[in-house]
């Protein structure tokens, strides 16, 4: 049977077998009270406020984790289920602290919501006198236990989503808090600072520090955005009020990160203080001097055109997005013929063997990650390890060194003991190579699995996996060429060569921009629309949230304004968005 | 995880530590083994304090906040040692209004602890309760199961010395 006929409140709903009358009800437009719910994740049927009247069941049965079956009669809405919201929803409010108006999330907490729903315009209880315990020891996040209502939404979130497991439940009764390890301060456990658990509370319990007070729910605009902070690309909401940006948020649609980001993409954004480039600048009379665009542009463009292909070299950094690396591409390798292309950072080779995604965690049975620490560069691909090991996977850590990731491994051996993983894999059903730069005889020992395994480079530059599809592979010197233009982005590595013409593009001051001869500001990620490919091959969009610092633009427009000067042809951010995918894409085909 | 039983040997005696092993050895792997673990490790070592649960987490593959949860749930479990003898002040009404208050402040002085609180010598646990139904007798100490009334606190130390 593929379909279950229930009736819900009279109408006839056609679900899928083991569909919740929840999500029954949802499909249909009937909206059900909940509390403790939450899409992402499994179910507990702990606050009882979606209770429904089951026909032939004595008693009401939380609709979220009651299951449907042929020909159910189900009652959403009577006068008994009513009180008994409100009843449930009483004790709640006095249970412990929500005297809404000092709290963060009045206006945009789904228990005060609740509580208007209901009409509870009183407490009708004494409310707890009891102070409970406010934890803030955390660099990011703070949770005042005197707000939470005990729906475990964020210990799930923790285990399930993050799978880290630092929340739990402590004590019983009214005494319950939440807590993390065995009652370590938050600060100290082993939270890994992935911020999901503050995105899923429904109250003002868990807060982010950074965003608190700065605007309700509804005050704030979301925009798309994806993570520029490692090669994962994570895709994200941007939460903006007045031209700034407020918070961070993952995107629960998302097909890999769905709910997901790590430290470096939800925080650290958030604390970059690093001082910006907000203007074109020349250097004259051996200082640089702040210019307009057009005399900037026009002292590029003059530069480039007096350099043969032979003297002229382009490095880009791992975190220039799809269009700018095509627009560069097209200008400097195609128009102008540079001797030079190169990546700023290291490319891993990909080995050969079935390219898979970061998604085929998801279904893998054994992972092996040899080369590279996923917890420090690439944490959300240790976190979808983490999760795959949760549900039954084995993981291989091959690695000389520490790895973040080895104490999750069932097996941690030296890359001298490569065979064993391979043997492993070899017997596995699904299994999975997360891999980082190998030695030649790692790589040849994997090929053994070549057949079997979905294998992942892990690329330590952002959007590498774009760079290399676009001719960005570093073969050649930039030490040999009398210009070269580099496309810093958002990094600030990189050095100029003595007696070489420099131009930069950067967002941050740094030793490369100091010593540039032309620098040309940079917008970072939230000020630029964008796509970047990630390290398995998705193509991320972001869209532009706020406006650029000072007049920086977007990195792509300065190369292609740049094309424009020198009379060559450029496109639009669409055009060049289709055809850099294409490009991309097409060499991943190939 | 790594288990670290190194650790307990600051707080319990090798034999003891080496039970714990054994307990261990006999559950890991097999699904549900994590409250059979706990029940015996208490009988074995008395009490499950944090770096107890932590070996435990790490040996049956479970995350700390969930030992710890399972801990802090039953009442069974405690995670401080017990005394070898337990010292129950009474602050009902009736024992309050005669001097209960300050039997118990003496006793936190005498002995250098708090409610629920055990001596570092491990000889008394010391609690407070809310009326043991002998008022009669109020203000009243009860040590283990033997009931003094009438007490005051330049008694404290004389019958609290009966115990040792
Ligand atoms: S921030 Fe992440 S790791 Fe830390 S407690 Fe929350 S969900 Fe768990
Ligand atoms: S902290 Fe928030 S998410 Fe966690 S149980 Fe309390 S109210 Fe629910
Ligand atoms: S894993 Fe990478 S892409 Fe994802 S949020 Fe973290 S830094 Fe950003
Ligand atoms: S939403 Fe169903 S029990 Fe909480």
């Amino acid at each position: 049977m593929d379909t279950v006929t229930i009736t819900i409140n009279g109408r006839q709903v056609d679900v899928p077998p083991g569909t919740t009358v929840l999500n029954a009800a949802r499909q249909a437009g009937i909206d059900i009270p909940t509390l403790c719910h939450f899409p992402s994740l499994i179910p507990i049927g702990a606050c009882r406020l979606c209770l429904v009247e089951v026909k032939g069941q004595r008693n009401p049965q939380p609709a979220c984790t009651f299951p449907v079956t042929q020909g159910m009669e189900v009652q959403t809405d009577t006068p008994r289920l009513y009180e008994m919201r409100k009843f449930i929803l009483s004790m709640l409010f006095s249970e412990r602290n929500h005297f809404c108006p000092y709290c963060e999330l009045s206006g945009s907490c789904e228990l005060q919501d609740l509580g208007y729903r209901f009409g509870l315009d009183h407490f009708l209880f004494e409310t707890y006198t009891k102070p409970f315990p406010l934890d803030a020891s955390h660099r990011h996040l703070v949770i005042d236990h005197n707000r939470c209502v005990l729906c475990a939404r964020c210990i799930r979130a923790c285990s399930e989503i993050a799978a880290n497991h630092t929340l739990g439940l402590g004590n019983r009764g009214a005494a319950t808090l939440i807590s993390c390890d065995a009652d370590a301060p938050w600060g100290e456990s082993t939270c890994v600072s992935c911020g999901t658990c503050a995105q899923v509370c429904p109250t003002g319990a868990i807060i982010d520090r950074r965003s608190s007070y700065m605007g309700r729910n509804r005050q704030l605009d979301r925009v798309a955005s994806a993570c520029n902070r490692c090669s994962v690309v994570c895709a994200m909401k941007v939460a903006v009020r007045g031209g700034r940006v407020v918070r961070i948020e993952s995107d629960w649609e998302a097909p890999v990160n769905g709910g997901l980001l790590c430290e470096r993409g939800r925080f650290e954004p958030l604390h970059d203080e690093r001082e910006r480039v907000t203007e074109p600048m020349i250097r004259r009379e051996g200082r640089l001097m702040a210019a307009t665009w057009d005399d900037a542009l026009e002292a590029a463009a003059e530069k480039l055109r007096g350099a043969g292909g032979a003297d002229l070299g382009v490095a880009v950094s791992g975190d220039a997005t799809n269009e700018a690396l095509y627009t560069a591409a097209k200008l400097f390798r195609e128009d102008l013929g540079a001797s030079y292309l190169g990546l700023l950072n290291r490319n891993v080779p990909k080995l050969s063997g079935r390219s898979g995604t970061l998604a085929d965690l998801a279904t893998s049975d054994l992972v092996i990650v040899v080369g590279v620490d996923l917890m420090k560069e690439m944490p959300v691909a240790a976190y979808l390890s983490k999760r795959a090991v949760d549900k039954g996977a084995r993981l291989i850590v091959v690695d000389d060194g520490d790895n973040g990731l080895a104490p999750f491994a069932s097996l941690t051996v030296p890359t001298s003991d490569i065979a064993s993983a391979v043997a492993a894999a070899a017997a596995a059903g699904r299994p999975v190579v997360l891999h980082g730069g190998v030695t030649g005889e790692t790589a040849e020992a994997l090929k053994k699995i070549a057949d079997k395994a979905s294998f992942i480079a892990m690329q330590p530059g952002v959007n590498a996996f774009a760079a290399t599809a676009l001719g960005f592979n570093g073969d050649g010197r930039a030490a040999g060429t009398k210009v070269l233009y580099m496309i810093l982005g958002e990094q600030t590595v990189g050095q100029v060569i003595p007696g070489q013409f420099t131009i930069v593009q950067a967002a941050f001051r740094s030793p490369a921009v100091e010593g540039a001869d032309i620098v040309l500001p940079s917008a970072v990620w939230s000020e630029r629309a964008g796509s970047l490919t990630s390290t398995d091959g998705r193509i991320l969009k972001a869209d532009k949230a706020v406006e650029p610092a000072g007049s920086a633009k977007a990195d792509w427009e300065i190369l292609a304004l740049l094309a424009q000067k020198m009379g060559k042809k450029s496109l639009s951010f669409d055009e060049t968005s289709q055809a850099a995918l294409i490009e991309i894409k097409g060499k991943e085909r190939a | 995880m790594k288990a670290d039983y190194d650790t307990l040997l600051k707080e319990f005696t090798p034999e003891q530590v080496e039970k714990l092993k054994e307990i261990i050895e006999r559950y890991k792997g097999k699904p549900g083994g994590l409250i059979p673990v706990l029940e015996e490790a208490q009988v074995s070592l008395e009490y499950l304090p944090v770096p107890v649960q932590k070996v435990i987490a790490a040996e049956l593959n479970l995350p700390l906040s969930r030992v710890y949860g399972v801990v802090t749930f039953y009442s069974f479990f405690t995670m401080t040692p017990r005394g070898r003898h337990t010292v129950r002040v009474c602050l009902g009404t009736a024992c309050y209004v005669r001097g209960g208050k300050a039997i118990a402040e003496t006793i936190e002085k005498l002995y250098d602890v708090k409610e629920g609180e055990t001596t570092a010598d491990r000889r008394f646990t010391y609690e407070t309760v809310r009326c043991l139904g002998a008022c009669g007798l109020g203000p009243v100490v009860v040590i283990d199961d033997e009931v003094h009334g009438r007490m005051k606190p330049a008694k404290v130390k004389e019958v609290l010395n009966q115990y040792e």
